[in-house]
């Protein structure tokens, strides 16, 4: 099988603060990560140190068999080929739905405008949101809009998917169609590290669950053993707390 | 009555004069907001010799006085062997004054957007010139427009002091009809209301693009 990535060792800090102490991990082609913690962790500031929204101080980050670091030259580009959905869906609220979803492959991936609308439909379609094309982020639900920038990243044809906490700041009565979407992904072979505390998402897709506290892997395995009889104390303490 | 009559005949040279105003303004603003954009980023930029030199520039374009920065440009520059005709450097000094101004609007504009929005942006691989192109400066002007309104009424009236160079604008005519009439009072007053008109309406513009622009 194909590694995506590969962290070893990843040390990060804010000022004095260190919120990564020495982070592994290896994800292959098609495999789907939850990471679950308690908050203060340090799981975003591990999702954001991979597309190198933030620096960090040693360690190494591997994606396709490239190091990806404050001298990587190319950042942009890789970044198109790691699609990141936000908790707070970040969507761009002066452009419409097709809008954001053709700005990236017509600025940064030079695709024709054409093209890019045709495959905005069929992305949509795919997220079950065809009907919005032409809506504006300030007229949809919080689920609507998370599957739009859902569908915003999916645009790029990316080979990695971050997810970070993306059904965390919806009405419960929302989570649902988003989680849809994300099983579909999945389930379709798109390889994916998804921080969410959706246990059973975690237990139908997850093929490791990480369990991320105090900045580093406090525990690791199958959504069984983490969820049936996880062997550390924090973990089994903080499942009983969200389940 | 003959200190209504003399501004009335008066007006269409005093009309002339508003124009003027009105296109010193216009072109000042229109270096403002270019030379505003830039150093506005320039100010939040993490690189130091970026960020230092705007922000030397902000700070010393705002705390000297405009009729100094006028007279430097017009009587200075000459001097290191840039000489420039009144109005031209006018609207030079002007507009570097104004740079300074909106350089701040700028920055305040683009950190009242959220941090999410750069990062959505970068995160699909744009750069950050495009992420600042497309997604943060559309909508930090949005915000700060009636900023920049105010900025554009201030400026039109001080343009009045490029009356000291020579700059035959609103100020400098009504000097002239002053000095062949002596109507001080009535002529200085009917040149207030003219900027007022002039500042009344700009402010009513920008108002109506603010109600269009908030539609959107
Ligand atoms: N930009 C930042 N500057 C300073 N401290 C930060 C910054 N971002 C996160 N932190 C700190 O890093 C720690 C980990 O945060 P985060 O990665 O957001 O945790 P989690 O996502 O697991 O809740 C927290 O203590 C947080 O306050
Ligand atoms: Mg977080």
């Amino acid at each position: 099988m194909n590694k995506i990535l590969e962290v070893k060792n990843l040390h990060k800090s804010f000022g004095r603060l260190e919120v990564l102490k020495g982070i592994n991990l290896e994800i292959f082609q098609g495999e789907t990560i939850v990471i679950i913690g308690p908050s203060g962790g340090g799981k975003s500031t591990f999702l954001r140190c991979i597309n190198h929204l933030e620096d960090y101080q040693s360690g190494e980050i591997i994606f396709l068999g490239k190091k990806i670091d404050k001298h990587t030259s190319n950042l942009n580009e890789i970044r198109t080929k790691i699609g990141m959905v936000f908790q707070h869906f970040n969507l761009f609220p002066h452009m419409s739905v097709l809008e954001n979803l053709i700005l990236a492959p017509t600025k940064v991936k030079k695709i024709s405008k054409e093209e890019a609308v045709q495959k905005a439909k069929v992305i949509l379609e795919r997220v079950g949101l065809i009907e919005k094309i032409n809506a504006y982020p300030d007229n949809l639900s919080g689920g609507q809009k998370q599957r739009v920038a859902i569908a915003r990243a999916l645009m790029m044809e990316p080979v990695l998917m971050l997810f970070d906490e993306p059904t965390s700041a919806l009405d419960p009565e929302l989570v649902g169609e988003v989680l849809e979407v994300m099983k579909d992904l999945a389930k379709s072979g798109m390889t994916m590290i998804v921080v969410t505390h959706e246990m059973g998402f975690a237990k139908e897709v997850a093929d490791r669950i990480i369990f991320i506290d105090k900045g580093v892997v406090a525990e690791e395995g199958s959504p069984e053993e983490i969820m049936k009889n996880p062997k550390n104390e924090r973990t089994k303490s903080f499942l009983r707390h969200i389940l | 009555m003959e200190a209504i009559s003399v501004v009335i005949t008066n007006l269409p040279f005093l009309l002339l004069g508003a124009w003027d105003t009105l296109k010193l303004t216009f072109f000042s603003v229109l270096i403002g907001l270019v030379l505003g954009t830039f150093i506005g980023m320039g100010r939040l930029s993490k690189i130091k010799v970026i960020n230092i030199p705007s922000t030397v520039y902000v700070e010393f374009l705002r705390g000297t006085p405009l009729l100094v920065q006028i007279s430097i440009v017009y009587f200075g520059l000459p001097q290191l062997g840039i000489q420039l005709q009144a109005y031209p450097a006018a609207i030079v000094a002007l507009g570097l004054n104004s740079g300074a101004y909106i350089a701040e609007i700028v920055r305040a504009g683009i950190q009242s957007i959220p941090k999410g929005q750069y990062e959505a942006a970068r995160s699909l691989g744009l750069t950050h010139w495009q992420a600042m192109r497309y997604i943060i400066l559309p909508q930090a002007f949005k915000n700060i427009l009636p900023a920049l309104g105010n900025e554009f009424i201030t400026l039109t009236k001080d343009s009045s002091l490029a009356s000291v160079i020579g700059v035959t604008e609103l100020m400098r005519r009504g000097q002239f009809v002053i000095t062949r009439t002596f109507q001080t009072f009535s002529i200085y007053f009917g040149i207030a209301l003219i900027y007022f008109v002039m500042t009344f309406t700009i402010s009513r513009i920008v108002r109506y693009v603010e109600k269009r622009m908030a539609v959107a």
